[in-house]
């Protein structure tokens, strides 16, 4: 199975974006990451087990800032 | 005691709100958006569900958009720091109070005073109107003055901002949790906000809600996040949230939420008002007392009414009370503008404010008190 980090800098998006997301019956958790280019230093990530399909649209749509998309 | 001092902070917290800062105490201790463990990740959800809560009862665009400050002071001063430089133009209104005119001052902007009419909206709305330029930077008004309890027509002043094109901030330390607010439909871009008064949360917890960014920031720190940048982060709340949060309060400030929305708004402001109205009834009586609104009427006036007794200081009947076991505040209520247009600057005013626990049995001790003093 897949698995998805989408790195959202401030924990206040990254549990905004983990609800909309299992709202949307996508399998989602929140993980600190204290390393990475998309964090600069330290922040939070939705890691997302499973196809992305529409997740990054929907993130997008409701304002969360995405700092980086990877696959892990 | 009986306490009708309650636009200084209500006086009688909710047992729920003191439970849910103990919860908080006991569950909820770590330290949210810092760290990645279970206890931290937990504590930030329940952060985050709180900042919904009040996105929502605000009629805000979103959670993110919800800053913890201080107090309202520290969030009125984040917005007026924010964004005025020396030099730009803003306005304001006469009732304001020095959590706005002394930042206001301090930020070198030059300012241009609305003054408030005590009975005419529309007169109020045209003193905003002449006073705004093509280049004014801010307007900034409270939703209700601490002094007169007088409304101000804070949709039509939004709308007028709207049309505009100029930012608008309400400070609404005396009207979130006793007058409906939606920020979307008053065009409301900042709301300032003192949840320890009408939302009946522990003292030492502010909020901001920013529908617009604000340019520069009061403090700055560690966020927790984008941690190698020796800059601010650009989102919101994490932007204007340096250091620690106060998560006990914030919890606090949820179940304080919860009440008001149990209890309702429309119920909770008639029973504040109609105390108000039996107290201004039974002071107009008094020959010797001066009072200075007309009849506190629903809408145009928020819950707390302030007299004066002729040859008296405020001080001094406000003493005279407390010995008797009854709370009230005198003084210029750290609102000179307001004292200067009705002119008490040198007397202040005793202050009356009722809340949801108040009755009008407290109201009539109160006027019998008052009645049987000797310099009435």
């Amino acid at each position: 199975m897949k698995r998805y980090i989408i790195t959202t800098g401030t924990v206040t998006y990254a549990i905004k974006g983990r609800d909309l997301l299992r709202k949307k019956g996508y399998k989602v958790k929140i993980e600190r990451i204290t390393s990475g280019k998309g964090a600069k230093g330290c922040g939070y990530g939705i890691i997302l087990d499973g196809d992305m399909g529409d997740a990054e649209n929907i993130l997008r749509t409701a304002g969360v800032k995405i700092l980086e998309i990877n696959e892990k | 005691m009986i306490y009708l001092d309650n636009a200084a902070t209500t006086g009688k917290k909710p047992l729920t709100v003191i439970k849910a800062v103990d919860t908080a105490l006991r569950e909820y201790c770590a330290n949210p958006g810092r760290s990645g463990h279970q206890l931290s990740l937990k504590t930030a959800a329940a952060v985050y569900v709180v900042r919904e809560k009040i996105a929502d009862f605000f009629g805000a665009s979103g959670a993110e958009n919800v800053v913890f400050t201080l107090n309202c002071t520290h969030s009125i001063n984040c917005v007026i720091k924010g964004i005025l430089k020396p030099g730009d133009h803003a306005v304001t209104s006469s009732l304001e109070h020095n959590s706005v005119m002394r930042p206001l001052v301090k930020s070198g902007a030059d300012y241009d005073i609305a003054r408030v009419s005590l009975t005419d909206d529309g007169e109020t709305l045209r003193e905003f109107e002449k006073r705004i330029r093509t280049d004014t930077k801010l307007v900034i008004c409270t939703g209700a003055s601490n002094v007169l309890g007088k409304t101000l027509p804070i949709r039509q002043i939004g709308k007028l901002c709207k049309e505009r094109g100029v930012p608008f901030a309400v400070d609404a330390a005396q009207t979130a949790g006793v007058f409906p607010i939606n920020m979307k439909e008053d065009g409301i871009d900042y709301l300032c906000i003192a949840p320890h008064k009408g939302l009946y949360a522990p003292m030492g917890i502010g909020v901001l809600i920013c529908e617009r960014p604000l340019e520069n920031t009061l403090i700055e720190g560690g966020t927790g996040t984008n941690s190698i940048e020796l800059f601010q982060p650009e989102y919101l709340p994490e932007r204007l949230e340096s250091g620690t949060i106060n998560v006990p309060e914030i919890m606090g400030l949820a179940a304080g939420l919860d009440y008001v929305k149990g209890l309702g708004l429309k119920k909770i402001y008639t029973h504040e008002l109609e105390l108000c109205r039996l107290l201004y009834g039974e002071l107009s009586k008094i020959e010797r007392v001066k009072l200075y609104t007309p009849e506190p009427t629903f809408g145009m006036y928020a819950p707390l009414v302030s007299f004066n007794i002729y040859g008296k200081l405020s001080g001094e009947v406000a003493r005279y009370l407390s010995d008797k076991g009854i709370a009230v505040r005198a003084g210029l209520h750290c609102a000179p503008s307001a004292h200067r247009q009705i002119g008490t600057l040198e007397a202040g005013t005793v202050r009356v404010a009722a809340a949801t626990f108040n009755t009008p049995n407290e109201i009539k001790t109160l006027v019998r008190v008052l009645k049987n003093a000797e310099f009435i």
